[in-house]
């Protein structure tokens, strides 16, 4: 009996191993450094209680770079839903076209996020800008997030889609036939066929891509190192500049932490009410 | 009459919006394209014409100047040994954690793994930076293997998980009458019954590995050890009056993504829609 459960525990071992040196370990050991004022180098480590957590609020590059990231995420779960849903039900039905637009839309998704950012940084300086006239955001402190959270749009719009698309198709004919009984025109037909069956898949979408919008590194550190100013560092970028640039690694890890808590939160908030909903719709 | 017009009329602008729409969103390609095959004088009169001469010594110093291969070849240890890595040891952990159901033990493990899902890497990048300094895992290729293999634990084991739920056990039942152990009912029963999940998490944890940055920028500094995404990362920063140049490299880095993507696409949207995708 013994025997039997060790040799089950060593299917679990090297996965369960890895996360807990990789991930858990760190995790932990971040809690106690976010309580220093260690500045990442040296031994000079000082516990300065909570001076790192309450500073931060009154920190104006911390509610700067807090309120980019908002509007980012903001954007990114909003548009890339709406078009990902639009482009859904636009080609849901099998069909050899269709299956070469799906393609198409979801091409973006497979490149880098990097290669996503420097080519859209010149689409919107020589097509937008050199042949349109309409200047880059990516240069203008107002307009900088939008352009920049237009990126990941058209790249995660075609995931949304892909999820959309598998959600229709799981619909029984049924329920249109007995829409067409009733006389359902095609917006009555998706507001109360479509939506109510798609619920867990916008659940689904909406809290993954409100993670990825909280989490946004790549695109402003590709597209605009953070600028013009510091009008487009996000909270990510915040962290990584405490311990590479700045230097205070400690202040930083109390950051994540905050940070981590707030992605939790947000998720659990969000996917608890749309799950509420789903059943209501 | 009139209402069978009308929809054809309907039908003619729905065919001309969709493939509007696809093209529109494969559009930017065209310019990555175009721009990595005009000379430096053309780019500077025309942008988005199509090229008066292909260029392509752009592609010939680009692969020289940024030192292409060893970027491309660094990429490639990286993304398949951490790839293997995954595929085995989390195939073999989520067979034990979807057949222990009622062990408060695995289940437990399984919900850390759902919650450690939402984790920021920022929120262990400085305490893990540290680590790695002190096991001398900075700047070598598999310390950034180990990292991004243990983010992408929690992750693959959960796509994994829910499919071999669905495998039935009465086949492990029958094995072990015969008086198989369990690595040998695992590896010959079960392992090629996984193999679609199996499919899927490779091409998705690929895809994800070889376009990493976050991870990549934090572990691996020297130039000799920089994957491609750092290479583009580095290179564009210093070749931004360049851009033929440095667009022939994102060309080039696109190829073998854009090759996998093309070739494995019907894994990559099971894995997705299979709903347990929460990268």
């Amino acid at each position: 009996m013994k025997k039997k459960s060790i040799v089950e525990f060593s299917f679990l071992f090297p996965a369960l191993a890895l996360f807990i040196l990789f991930v858990l370990y760190p995790f932990i050991e971040g809690i106690p450094i976010s309580f220093t004022n260690w500045d990442g180098l040296s031994d000079n480590v000082k516990y300065v209680g909570f001076r790192n957590y309450v500073r931060m609020f009154s920190d104006r590059h911390f509610v700067n770079a807090t309120s980019n990231t908002l509007i980012f995420m903001v954007i990114e779960v909003v548009f890339s839903n709406l078009l990902g849903l639009f482009f859904a039900l636009l080609i849901a039905k099998p069909s050899r076209s269709n299956n070469i637009i799906r393609t198409m839309i979801f091409t973006p998704f497979c490149l880098s996020l990097l290669l996503s950012a420097y080519v859209w940084k010149y689409i919107y300086s020589d097509f937008f800008y050199g042949v349109l006239g309409i200047p880059s955001p990516l240069g203008d402190k107002k307009w900088v997030m939008a352009g920049l959270a237009n990126i990941a749009v058209w790249r995660d719009a075609g995931y949304c889609m892909v999820v959309y698309i598998a959600a229709i198709q799981g619909i029984s004919k049924e329920y249109y036939e007995v829409g067409d009984i009733e006389g359902c025109n095609i917006i009555q037909r998706f507001r109360y066929i479509t939506l109510p069956m798609i619920g867990p898949a916008i659940t689904a979408n909406v809290t993954l891509l409100l993670s990825w919008g909280m989490k946004v590194f790549d695109y402003p550190m590709a597209a605009t190192s953070g600028g013009p100013g510091r009008s487009s560092e996000t909270v990510a970028m915040l962290i990584y500049g405490n311990l590479f640039t700045y230097f205070k690694a400690g202040y930083g890890q109390a950051i994540a932490i905050v940070f981590t808590i707030s992605i939790f939160l947000l998720s659990f908030i969000v996917s608890y009410n749309l799950r509420k909903r789903e059943v209501e719709l | 009459m009139m209402k069978s017009r009308g929809k054809n009329v309907g039908k003619f602008f729905h065919t001309i919006l969709k493939w509007l729409i696809g093209i529109i969103c494969i559009s930017p390609m065209y310019v990555a394209i175009i721009y990595s095959l005009k000379s430096k004088q053309e780019l500077a009169v025309n942008r988005f014409a199509l090229p008066e001469v292909l260029y392509w010594e752009n592609f010939s110093q680009g692969i020289v100047q940024s030192n292409f291969f060893n970027a491309l070849k660094n990429s490639f240890i990286t993304t398949s040994l951490a790839t293997i890595i995954l595929t085995v040891i989390c195939s073999m952990a989520s067979y034990i954690i979807a057949r222990k159901n009622n062990s408060k033990f695995y289940n437990s493990v399984y919900f850390i793994f759902v919650a450690a899902m939402i984790i920021p890497f920022q929120s262990i990048l400085t305490p893990l930076y540290i680590n790695l300094l002190r096991w001398g895992l900075v700047n070598s290729l598999i310390g950034f293997v180990l990292a991004k293999s243990g983010f992408q634990v929690a992750f693959t084991v959960l796509i994994i998980t829910g499919f071999v739920k669905s495998i039935p056990r009465e086949l492990e039942e029958a094995a072990n009458i015969d008086g198989a152990g369990l690595y040998r009912t695992y590896w010959q029963i079960i392992f090629p019954l996984m193999k679609p999940v199996i499919f899927t998490s490779v091409v998705l944890n690929a895809l994800n590995i070889w376009n990493d940055f976050q991870i990549s920028v934090t572990i691996l500094q020297k130039q000799s050890v920089r994957t491609l995404p750092l290479t583009q990362y580095f290179f564009f920063g210093e070749n931004n009056s360049e851009l033929g140049l440095a667009f022939a490299v994102f060309v080039l880095s696109m190829i073998p993504v854009l090759t996998l993507y093309l070739s494995l696409q019907k894994y990559i949207i099971s894995g997705i829609t299979s709903g347990a995708v929460k990268g």
